[in-house]
C-alpha cells in the first residue's frame, strides 16, 4: 500500500487494511498518545482512530503541538 | 515485559512515571543542560518546526529533563499533558492568560495566596481583565459570581494561609454548567490527598517548589490539563483552530504554542531534576507531614498561650467535614494559630531554634512565618481580613522532623513569650 505520510512516499508491505492505531503503529510514531492525525485533509477524532482504515493513494499528516515553533 | 506506565500505583509511578532509560543506564533523569539541541538535516528541524516530528529545539520550548518531570506529573494527576514551568506564579501567569483575553473576568477565590491575589487584582487589571473574588466555601457565592462574561473559576484546594476549604466538586459542576473551565491550585494538597481528575479541575496548578520538591531546593510550578474541557464551544473563539486541530489537548496546544514560548517562564533543567528527585518521596512525606500537622495542632489546641488553632484537621474546624470527604482524612501539613497580639507572635518566632523563619511552604523542616506583616504586608485591612489574616497571627509548614522535638521546639519558645 503506498502512501502520502507528512509529505513523503511511504510504502507498507501489509496485505490486509490498516486502522489508524496500527498505522501509529507500524510507522513507530513517536509519542502516539499527544499526535493529531490528518487523514487526506480531515482531522481525525481520536476515538475514531480504531474505526479509521488507510486505503492505497491516502495522504496522512502526523502533527504535534509540542515541537519547535509554528 | 514493558510497563505501562498509566496502569501502575500512584506509590508506583511517583518513582518510575515518566521515566525512560538513561545513558548508561543510569536511573534518575539525566539533566541535559544545553540551550538548544541540534538535528542532523535541514529538513529534520523544519518537521519538528512544522510539528511534524516530535524533537527538542530550545530549552525555553522544551528540555529532555523537564519533559521527564512534565510526563510524570500528568500521569500522577491522571491528566493528558502538563507544562513545567520556571515557579509556581509563572504556571498561573502562563495557564490563565492562555485562557483570558481583555474584557474578560476570573471568578476567584477571595482567600488566594497573596501572590495570586495580586496578580488578578491589579496586574492582570492593567490588561483589561477583571477579577472577582468570592467565598469559595459558599457555593452559592459562586454560582451568582459567574456572569456572561465569565472565562475562568480560580480556586485553591486549601486557601493558604486562610486555610479554607472549598467543595471543589460542587464548584466544578456549577462552572461545567457555566461552561466554564475551572482551574484549581493543588500546592497545598499535592495529587496525593487528590488528583485533579478526582476534583473536577479542568486544569491542576502547583507550585512545584512546595511539597512536591519537598527540600526547599528548587523553585517550579507545573500546569496539568485534565483534558476535560470543551473549548470549541464557540465561548473560547481564540481557542476554535486549537480545538479543531487538536480536540482535547487544545489548551496545552495553545499555551505551548503561544503563552509559554512567548512569555518564557521555562524552568532550568537543573530544577527539574531536583524537583523529579523530590517527588519520588512525596507520598511518604505527605503522610508525615499530615500526622505532625495534627499532633502539633492538637498540642497548640491545649496551651494556654494559644488563642485558636486553625487546622482542617480538627474536627471543630468548619472546614473538617469537607477536607475529610475530599482528601481521604488528611489535611495537610499547614496550620496557623493566634498568640496574644503582634508582639507575642513576633516573640514567639524568634524563640523557637528548631522552626525557621522563611517564607515558604512545604520543606521537609519546620517553617514559621507572621504573614500579616511579611507576605502579606502589601494588602489593607480588607485584603488581609478576606485572607484570614489578622496580626496575633502565626502560619506554621509543619516539617517532618520527629514530632516530638517539634512540639518541645514550640513548647519552649511558647513559654519564654
Amino acid at each position: 500500500m503506498n502512501l502520502t505520510v507528512n509529505g513523503k512516499p511511504a510504502t507498507i508491505d501489509r496485505k490486509e487494511t490498516l486502522n489508524i492505531t496500527a498505522l501509529l503503529d507500524e510507522l513507530k510514531v513517536a509519542q502516539p498518545e499527544y499526535v493529531t492525525v490528518e487523514l487526506n485533509g480531515e482531522i481525525l477524532e481520536r476515538d475514531n482512530f480504531e474505526s479509521t482504515v488507510v486505503r492505497n493513494g491516502d495522504t496522512v499528516e502526523f502533527l504535534y503541538f509540542m515541537g519547535g515553533g509554528n | 515485559m514493558t510497563i505501562k506506565a498509566r496502569k501502575l500505583r500512584f506509590d508506583t509511578l511517583l518513582i518510575h512515571g515518566g521515566l525512560e532509560a538513561g545513558p548508561a543506564g543510569a536511573t534518575t533523569v539525566p539533566v541535559v543542560q544545553s540551550s538548544s539541541f541540534a538535528h542532523h538535516t535541514a529538513e529534520d528541524l523544519e518537521d519538528i518546526f512544522r510539528g511534524r516530528k516530535v524533537g527538542q529545539v530550545y530549552t525555553r520550548i522544551g528540555n529532555p529533563t523537564t519533559e521527564s518531570l512534565e510526563k510524570r506529573l500528568a500521569l500522577l494527576e491522571g491528566g493528558i499533558a502538563a507544562i513545567a514551568t520556571a515557579s509556581g506564579m509563572a504556571a498561573i501567569t502562563t495557564a490563565v492568560m492562555t485562557i483570558v483575553r481583555s474584557g474578560d473576568e476570573i471568578l476567584a477565590s477571595s482567600s488566594l495566596f497573596g501572590g495570586t491575589f495580586s496578580l488578578f487584582r491589579d496586574t492582570l487589571a492593567n490588561y483589561g481583565i477583571r477579577a472577582k473574588f468570592v467565598d469559595p466555601t459558599d457555593i452559592t457565592a459562586v454560582r451568582n459570581g459567574i456572569t456572561e462574561q465569565t472565562r475562568l473559576i480560580f480556586v485553591e484546594t486549601i486557601g493558604n494561609p486562610k486555610l479554607d476549604v472549598p467543595d471543589i466538586p460542587a464548584i466544578a459542576a456549577a462552572a461545567q454548567e457555566a461552561g466554564v473551565p475551572l482551574m484549581v491550585d493543588a500546592t497545598v494538597t499535592t495529587p496525593y490527598l487528590a488528583r485533579g481528575t478526582e476534583l473536577g479541575a479542568d486544569i491542576v496548578i502547583h507550585s512545584t517548589s512546595k511539597f512536591i520538591n519537598g527540600t526547599g531546593s528548587a523553585i517550579g510550578g507545573a500546569i496539568i490539563d485534565m483534558g476535560s474541557f470543551d473549548w470549541g464551544s464557540g465561548k473560547f473563539p481564540h481557542f476554535e483552530p486549537f480545538a479543531k486541530k487538536y480536540r482535547n489537548f487544545a489548551f496545552t496546544a495553545r499555551a505551548r504554542k503561544l503563552i509559554h514560548k512567548d512569555f518564557g517562564a521555562c524552568p532550568a533543567p537543573m530544577n527539574s531534576f531536583l524537583l523529579t528527585e523530590g517527588i519520588e518521596t512525596l507520598a511518604l512525606r505527605m503522610d508525615r507531614h499530615c500526622e505532625n500537622a495534627m499532633q502539633l495542632a492538637r498540642f497548640l489546641k491545649g496551651h494556654d498561650k494559644v488563642k485558636w488553632v486553625n487546622y482542617p484537621g480538627l474536627e471543630d474546624s468548619p472546614h473538617h467535614g469537607v477536607a475529610k470527604r475530599l482528601y481521604k482524612g488528611k489535611y495537610s501539613g499547614l496550620l496557623t494559630f493566634g498568640l496574644a497580639d503582634k508582639s507575642a507572635a513576633f516573640r514567639f518566632i524568634n524563640g523557637v531554634k528548631l522552626a525557621k523563619n522563611l517564607a515558604n511552604i512545604g520543606d521537609a523542616k519546620t517553617l514559621v512565618i507572621h504573614p500579616a506583616s511579611t507576605i502579606c504586608s502589601d494588602f489593607g485591612p480588607e485584603e488581609k481580613a478576606l485572607m484570614g489574616v489578622t496580626e496575633e497571627l502565626v502560619r506554621v509548614s509543619v516539617g517532618i522532623e520527629d514530632i516530638d522535638d517539634i512540639i518541645d521546639d514550640f513548647a519552649e519558645a511558647l513559654d519564654n513569650i
